[in-house]
């Protein structure tokens, strides 16, 4: 019978987070009065929704286990969001064509990554690398080096303004990512065998789990879900930016440690990765408020992230 | 009862064999499309550019084939680079700020190495996040000793790398050094204890093979490497630069999966490795001297790079279950 | 004074306890069989012996002397090898590498010298010259080894290294009898240098061949310790399992009916050279003979888990091809391996999800259905007589026994027309097995035809209507009714064997 005492509730990586969040929340208004104010929060939520979105596909992948990892999720933004930009140019009547093209290609990318993987059986470390250098060279080709592309207004009013309660759209996009993935994690034969197949794949196999499909899916949703990033993106800065994805790619994966989904694959759920994402968004902001410079923000980031490893990252040990 | 014996020049003996033939297709292809490649002076100053990510590459190997892998060591290369150039321009440029600097890089380099050996090999934390987090605070530090790109080096610096001793140039001095270290380990012990630990770490310490010790080890020598790359910089671009290194780790893994290495252990080498790097310099030639579109160039080199990588996949890949 | 002497041992891994206060005592020369079913504890306390695991609390003594060590590499240093269950070779490396890893010869300036290193592992080899079989030489990949080569590898490795005091822990399981004879003689040797030896094994017949004392575990502690010439076979079984206990399928209510359910006809696959066979509904068909000599590959192959060189296979008349396990378990074929750890469990994950994941598999599901699933796998949970806190807990928690008969519920739940049972019982107590007996006895009843190999060769001419006796990958014989005994499987086992 598995202990719920409450010491044992504590141990658990979202029980962790959550009480990491209180209390960054509260030092952050110690150091600086105003942090937790209700704006700012707000603020801080949708940066979080940002990176929790591109984490949730990084979170399927890690599920997956085979050392799954997606090193592309960056590329991915930034191509998506410039190739939404372009193809919506500040027009509403391209929305729905934007968001239909942008997500589709996102796919195929993370498909052809999923192929890699599966059929080649490339490692996925190796995989994604290489792909994530294909994307970036396509981005250059498109871009010539000069981004260009503006949001249609609506994307942007939706993604920034205030729809409910003060809470912009993004945040209830976010809500229905969460649930949406919660629920096939949980309650659907592919999440069944997601978590199989990151459990023990030959044992999946045999007992009929479809594994590489399963496993080329995982990579192609986590395409999708960085592309869906990069549009959310663009409609939170309005214009593209070179490179505006690259600052995703290690924060998702933080963020999927920290909410307690192990990296050998297997075990863990996407609710924890969302608690994952605020904890880090509010690091970094904190860090931004003690006025430290990027340098100091850098080294202040690596160390608690090898602090988190102390806590959730250690490996078995070889000696029973 | 089946077994068979691999024969002597199967790709399962040498897995870099694959890596040797495309090395040499490729000095095909780049020296038909630039007529003087095979120039003794241009042949040198294509070594000197390709050294520091031989270099990693080498280091990057141990770290693999003890199926871990080293994350940080292009941001050893930038820590090391701008230490050593400050120690070297703020003595005054000496020599003894030389010997100093130098000393002081390799002993940094080791030290990075140990570091990323602890976390690892004592803590037991994954080596994927863990590199990468020590990578971020290795590269924090050489911003903060150096924000800017800048800082000089004195002329006898660099013209000696540049130039040659005895008659052979310094960059295929320091290759060859390279090499031969490689061959002196791959004939201790340790070797084959790594490699061990690589195949089958539970195996390997039921064994004996002191698996901690031998992974720390593997780290230490990668951060060796990395601190000899960013003395191969500095005597290459003659000054500091705190983001020097930023493509190199993921380009020495690539260079690693080129030349046969598995990144699972114990299948591969540093032979490999070294071939593999020049081949990733080679395919930067080639799509420059093929005088490709510029916009093209990113895209056609990714491509190549990516069906490379898949191609030393499957090389290293031997037969598996 | 013993050489070796545990006493008081204890032991823990999360909840479970694996050892309650053990207690083991090794004499010099002699060769100790330590026996108990599956769970008792006999593996860890050798782990706590050879290093490589903690104990929570006891004491170990070495010549009379106390110590405890920090790892295998101390243990070592101590004299104490140690044959693993699970094997400790490295694949990618070569035989010789293996034999001497961490001890390999270095010549000048501490260089490891490669003809030495050659030399010394080619002069281990000749120690089982005559049953090595083809293939076997210093420089050759272990991965390229077949896995009675590889058991025999790992023995010269241990060996090798010269121990004082040797475990060898289920060292015999994959191979011939003649290879057993080679390592005992073996073990003799040994006797007569003074060392002392440990021997964990399944099989009887063994134990009274080679031992000269035994000590049953039973829970976690010591039950019993005697010289074999004091006690029965009988007599050991029960003090096994505490109580007397029916041998296999005496009991046997089932008749198999002449409709075919499963036709074979010459076929091919790696390790099977042209098989032909029909299995009626309602028939248990054993796959005897020595081992590695096709069983599991031909169950396998049926599965589709391994590729067809040739051969048709026919499901109640109509054809099959096995590309793979999800288009074969869709004409009602089921597959249960006896590596549960590596084929057959998701051990992190809930009991639930494992027994209904083929269930999801086969029917194409794409929701999961929580009450009416556990409403579903409900009555073979209880048939199966699974031991279980909660459907949520993980199958990790389960013993062993418990954890095979998840595997074999999972695959229950689809209601398969054909059962193939690759070494089901392997490593799994007495009271289980029975369980397993009783269940496939029923199926038959219900006109299930099942395929078994069956690594104990007792239970397979017990519970088998007919044997089909493999050699080289080919069926040399077929016995049935009277024919059923050891004696008539060797012959045919044996019966036209080809020089290697």
């Amino acid at each position: 019978m598995p202990a719920l005492g409450l010491a044992a509730l504590l141990k658990q990586p979202l029980a962790i987070a959550v009480v990491a969040i209180f209390a960054l929340l509260v030092a952050g208004e110690l150091l600086s009065p105003g942090f937790a104010s209700p704006r700012q929060i707000v603020t801080l939520l949708t940066i979080a929704a940002l990176l929790g979105v591109v984490a949730a596909g990084q979170n399927l992948v890690i599920l997956g286990g085979r050392e799954g990892i997606d090193l592309s999720v960056g590329g991915i933004i930034s191509f998506a969001a410039f190739l939404a930009g372009n193809i919506m140019q500040q027009q509403d009547a391209y929305l729905a064509q934007a968001l239909l093209i942008v997500l589709s290609v996102s796919f195929l990318i993370g498909l052809v990554t999923g192929l890699g993987v599966t059929w080649l059986r490339i490692p996925p470390l190796v995989m994604t690398l290489g792909m994530l250098g294909v994307v970036q060279g396509g981005l250059v080709l498109l871009t010539r080096g000069v981004p260009s592309g503006r949001a249609a207004p609506t994307l942007s009013r939706i993604v920034s303004e205030p729809i409910v309660f003060g809470l912009p759209g993004i945040l209830f996009i976010w809500i229905v990512v969460g649930v949406v993935l919660t629920l096939v994690l949980r309650r659907t034969a592919f999440g069944f065998n997601v978590y199989a197949i990151g459990t023990n794949e030959p044992a999946a196999a045999l007992a009929g789990v479809p594994v590489r499909r399963t496993r080329a899916l995982l990579f192609a949703l986590s395409g999708l879900l960085s592309g869906l990033t990069g549009i959310l993106l663009l409609g939170y800065t309005e214009y593209v930016f070179v490179g505006a994805g690259d600052q995703y790619m290690l924060p998702s994966i933080i963020a999927v440690v920290i909410g307690g989904t192990s990296l050998a694959g297997g075990s863990g759920g996407y609710v924890g990765t969302m608690a994952g994402a605020i904890v880090l968004v509010l690091l970094q902001s904190i860090l931004t408020t003690l006025n430290i410079p990027p340098f100091g923000r850098q080294i202040v980031f690596g160390i608690t992230l090898l602090g988190l490893m102390l806590l959730y990252g250690r490996q078995r040990r070889l000696r029973g | 009862m089946r077994a068979t014996a691999a024969s002597r020049f199967s790709t399962q003996r040498h897995p870099y064999l694959m890596a040797a033939v495309v090395f040499l297709v490729l000095c095909a292809v780049n020296a038909i499309l630039q007529p003087t490649f095979l120039r003794f002076g241009v042949a040198a100053s294509n070594v000197a550019a390709f050294l520091p990510m031989a270099l990693v590459a080498v280091g990057q190997t141990y770290v693999v084939l003890a199926s871990d892998i080293d994350l940080s060591a292009g941001a050893v290369v930038s820590l090391v680079n701008v230490v050593v150039v400050s120690i070297i321009d703020g003595m005054g440029g000496t020599g003894t700020s030389m010997a100093l600097g130098l000393v002081t890089g390799l002993a940094l380099g080791l030290l990075c190495g140990a570091v990323n050996g602890l976390c690892v090999a004592f803590l037991r934390f994954q080596p994927i996040v863990t590199t990468f987090a020590t990578g971020i605070v290795f590269a924090g530090f050489a911003l903060w000793v150096l924000p800017q790109a800048g800082r000089q080096v004195p002329p006898d610096l660099y013209l000696t790398y540049a130039g040659s001793l005895l008659g052979v140039p310094t960059v295929l001095w320091i290759l060859a050094a390279a090499i031969a270290f490689a061959a002196l380990v791959a004939r201790t012990r340790f070797y084959q204890a790594l490699r061990a630990t690589g195949g089958n770490m539970q195996a390997a310490y039921q064994t004996g093979v002191p698996v901690a010790r031998v992974r720390l080890g593997a780290y230490t020598i990668s951060g060796l490497f990395a601190a000899l790359a960013a003395l191969a910089l500095v005597g290459e671009t003659a000054s500091g630069d705190p983001l020097i290194g930023g493509a190199l780790t993921l380009s020495s893994v690539t260079a690693v999966v080129l030349g046969g290495t598995a990144l699972r252990g114990c299948v591969g080498g540093v032979a490999g490795s070294i071939l593999g790097a020049f081949i990733l310099g080679l395919i930067s030639n080639v799509i420059f001297f093929a005088q490709l579109p510029f916009e093209w160039q990113g895209l056609i080199q990714g491509l190549i790079i990516l069906a490379a990588l898949a191609g030393g996949v499957v090389m290293a890949r031997g037969r598996q279950d | 004074m013993p050489v070796l002497e545990a006493s008081g041992v204890r032991k823990q891994f999360g909840g479970v306890v694996a050892l309650a206060g053990a207690q083991f005592a090794l004499e010099v020369g002699e060769v100790h069989a330590l026996i108990g079913s599956n769970g008792c504890g006999k593996s860890t306390l050798c782990k706590i012996i050879a290093g490589s695991v903690a104990a929570d609390a006891g004491s170990l003594l070495l010549d009379g002397r106390a110590v405890s060590f920090a790892g295998p590499r101390q243990a070592a240093a101590a004299g104490i090898g140690v044959f693993y269950q699970e094997l400790s070779l490295i694949r990618e490396m070569t035989v010789a590498e293996n034999i001497l890893l961490g001890r390999e010869p270095r010549g000048r300036a501490g260089m490891l010298d490669r003809d030495a290193l050659e030399a010394a592992a080619a002069a281990a080899l000749a120690q089982f010259d005559d049953v090595l079989g083809a293939g076997v030489h210093p420089r050759a990949r272990v991965a390229d080894l077949s896995a009675d080569q590889s058991q025999l590898v790992e023995i010269l490795k241990v060996l090798a290294a010269g121990p004082r005091i040797l475990i060898f822990d289920e060292a015999t399981a994959a191979l011939d009898r003649n290879q057993v004879s080679a390592v005992f003689q073996r073990i003799r040797a040994l006797k007569g240098e003074g060392r002392s030896v440990i021997f964990i094994t399944h099989r009887m017949d063994e134990v009274f061949e080679i031992a000269d004392r035994v000590t049953v575990m039973r829970n976690g502690a010591t039950v019993l310790t005697c010289a074999l010439a004091q006690i029965t076979r009988d007599e050991l079984v029960g003090t096994m399992v505490g109580g007397a206990v029916a041998r296999a399928g005496r009991d046997r209510r089932h008749v198999p009916s002449e409709e075919i359910a499963l036709e074979v006809e010459n076929l091919s696959a790696a390790k099977l050279a042209g098989v032909s066979f029909k299995l009626r509904r309602g028939e248990i068909v054993g796959l005897g003979g020595l081992h590695g000599q096709g069983q599991s590959e031909l169950l396998r192959a049926l599965f589709g888990a391994t590729p067809l060189r040739g051969g048709a296979v026919r499901v109640a008349g109509q054809p099959l091809d096995p590309r793979g396990p999800r288009a074969v378990m869709r004409r009602s074929i089921a597959y249960v391996s006896g590596d549960r750890g590596r084929y057959g469990v998701m051990a992190i994950r809930p009991i639930f999800e494992n027994l209904v994941i083929s269930l999801l598999a086969r029917d194409r599901r794409w929701t999961v259905a929580r009450q009416r699933l556990e409403r579903e796998v409900g009555p073979f949970i209880e048939r199966l007589k699974l031991k279980f806190s909660s459907l949520r807990a993980a199958v990790s928690e389960l013993s062993g026994g418990n954890q095979q008969k998840v595997v074999l519920g999972r695959w229950l739940a689809t209601r398969p027309g054909v059962l193939l049972l690759d070494d089901p019982t392997k490593g799994i107590d007495i009271q289980t097995k029975e369980d397993l007996y009783a269940t496939m006895d029923e199926l038959c009843g219900q006109g299930v035809a099942i395929l078994l190999h069956s690594s104990d060769d007792e239970e397979l001419l017990a519970v088998a209507d007919r044997v089909l006796v493999f050699n080289g990958g080919q069926v040399m014989g077929e016995l049935s009714g009277e024919q059923r005994t050891r004696f008539a499987l060797y012959q045919a086992a044996y019966a036209s064997k080809h020089p290697a």
